[in-house]
């Protein structure tokens, strides 16, 4: 099992925490859209580790960004620049890095892999446009968040905010969708709400092929063992599983 | 210093197991630990033919301790031998096969073609699953069906044979007896406990199957009374588990007799677990200058 040292941590308006950390295999070896397994604590309660996707790495360190949903990330919310934590990464399998051009559209707190999927893809100089949603105001500093990293970038708020994009992530894509229907390209990204890939998957016109989907799931162990993160194939009996099969799966072989 | 450990038929370099479902097929958790240093590694429950286990929720956290109903997901027997016997060919660890069946038969055909794999070192029975013959009870609530059960498995099984009891096993003292006259080699307890959750804010059970299984430190020592109850009761040798999570927790268990220990939960959460653990054993040993751990086997009655 790997340490890491807390070598940066802010918080993000209340509820989201971002957190980086020393630990130079993981920060060599992992590409978009792998996670890690963070312990939140020392002692047994809580007892599991937690899978967070990773944001960015940068020389020995690696980025996390999470949200406080419940006792576990309340914990690790807590833990201050120096500490240590035990963990397990980078673990699963990515985005694919080398399309000819990307969408990427993010809601909520899925913005994190497809924050790294967009530095790569600006390292490698492949084209994209970068749709990020969030449901209101509080969640407004994650498009603040990014917006400092000066992607191509087209923002929505559901509640109205003076400025911004009224509506959903998809309301914004597809608007620009219908627009400019020859320039959308054969590669879309995503990460988000469960709701966010069923409307995507439904959109005339996009092909559940091309669509990367990265998702978020309860675990046990993050590699492979205990089977807790299963979700259904689609067209064939039995599941996957998150960890190993996944984070990242095509739409259309899915259930959701 | 001396760590070999007998049950019966079955000689372990030392008294550490991962215990099934734990630790995959050996694949998985190799990148992790040494599998030639362990005493044995159990794999993954399986069945004749692939089972695809239950909708998910499957797992759900508790205070120190983890409730599951995976619903023993598995590939079924020809997957794994394409799939994963190689891969164990490389290792000289023992290798302990769980099955497990729906019904008597079932349970008998893997038995069988398990039986006549080299690789494998022994086979262990999960008797804690629904009997498809008896509306869904598990094996283990009816004694009769139990020793039924057992009885054809001697049968089939030429290798040794290990049966792992649940927490509630209908008529112990007579399954106990049973086994020793059919010739079982070793049991194995204990299994997860059976236990159940309810989603307050939905008011609703949290899985569909309602009950899931605990296990965790939250269940040490209840499981190391089990252990130590059927030490009690029978000649046979024990493998015990339940909520190990460090060197002294597996420590209690051979105290108390156990002549092998399985690690569970722990994996999940540190999957170099069993290497930190057996470190910690010998680091006893030498302080304490015991020189062979059998000495310490049943110290405490």
């Amino acid at each position: 099992m790997k340490k890491a040292k807390i070598v940066k941590k802010r918080f993000l308006g209340t509820s989201f925490v971002e957190l980086w950390l020393e630990e130079s295999d993981i920060a060599h070896l992992a590409s978009p859209g792998q996670f890690v397994m963070v312990a939140s604590g020392t002692s047994y309660d809580p007892f599991l580790k937690r899978p967070f996707g990773i944001l960015s790495c940068q020389e020995n360190q690696f980025g996390l960004l999470f949200e406080i949903v419940g006792r576990g990330t309340q914990i690790l919310s807590q833990l201050e620049i120096g500490d240590q934590v035990d963990l397990l990464g980078p673990l699963g399998n990515g985005f694919s890095v080398n399309p000819n051009e990307a969408i990427l559209i993010g809601g909520g707190r899925g913005l994190v892999p497809l924050c790294f999927l967009a530095q790569i893809f600006t390292i490698k100089k492949i084209p994209f446009q970068f749709f990020f949603g969030v449901k209101n105001r509080q969640e407004m500093v994650l498009i603040d968040y990014l917006s400092e990293l000066s992607f191509p970038m087209i923002v929505s708020c559901q509640e109205k905010v003076n400025g911004f994009y009224c509506g959903t992530v998809l309301d914004a894509f597809i608007d620009w969708f219908y627009q400019f229907p020859s320039k959308t390209p054969k590669k879309i990204y995503t990460c988000g709400p469960q709701g966010m890939f069923q409307a995507l998957s439904r959109i005339e016109g996009i092909q559940p092929n091309q669509i990367e989907v990265s998702l978020e799931s309860r675990m046990g162990c993050g590699y492979g063992v205990c089977l807790s993160c299963a979700v259904k194939k689609k067209d064939a009996p039995g599941y996957f599983h998150v960890c190993k099969d996944g984070p990242v799966f095509q739409l259309g072989e899915i259930e959701l | 210093m001396n760590l070999q450990v007998n049950l019966g038929k079955l000689t372990l370099s030392n008294p550490i197991i991962l215990a099934s479902g734990t630790a995959g097929y050996g694949r998985e958790i190799a990148p992790y630990l040494d599998l030639n240093r362990l005493g044995a590694l159990t794999l993954k429950g399986l069945s004749l033919n692939p089972w695809m286990g239950n909708p998910p929720p499957r797992i759900h956290e508790t205070y120190a301790g983890i409730m599951n109903s995976i619903g023993l997901e598995n590939k079924g027997f020809d997957q794994f031998v394409g799939e994963d016997l190689p891969f164990l060919e490389k290792f000289k660890t023992k290798i302990i096969a769980n099955i497990w069946g729906k019904t008597i038969e079932e349970y008998s055909d893997i038995a069988q073609k398990m039986n006549e794999l080299e690789r494998i070192d022994a086979i262990e029975v999960n008797v804690s699953c629904p009997n498809l013959e008896q509306g869904g009870k598990s094996f283990s609530s009816n004694s009769h069906v139990l020793c039924r059960l057992i009885q054809v498995l001697r049968q089939k099984v030429q290798k040794p044979l290990i049966v792992k009891l649940g927490p509630n096993t209908d008529d112990l003292n007579q399954v106990l007896l049973f086994m020793e006259k059919e010739g079982v080699d070793i049991l194995s307890m204990t299994n997860t406990f059976p236990s159940l959750a309810v989603d307050v804010e939905n008011q609703r059970f949290i899985f569909s199957k309602k009950t899931a299984g605990l296990s965790g430190p939250a269940i040490k020592p209840l499981a190391l009374q089990l252990v130590y109850d059927v030490i009690e009761r029978t000649r046979l040798p024990i493998i015990g588990m339940g909520g190990i999570m460090k060197a002294e927790d597996a420590l209690e268990y051979l105290l108390i007799g156990a002549r092998a220990v399985a690690l569970g939960s722990v994996n999940l959460i540190n999957p170099s677990a069993a290497m930190e653990i057996l470190d910690g054993i010998e680091a006893y040993l030498i302080q304490k200058n015991i020189l062979d751990i059998n000495e310490l086997i049943g110290k405490v009655r």
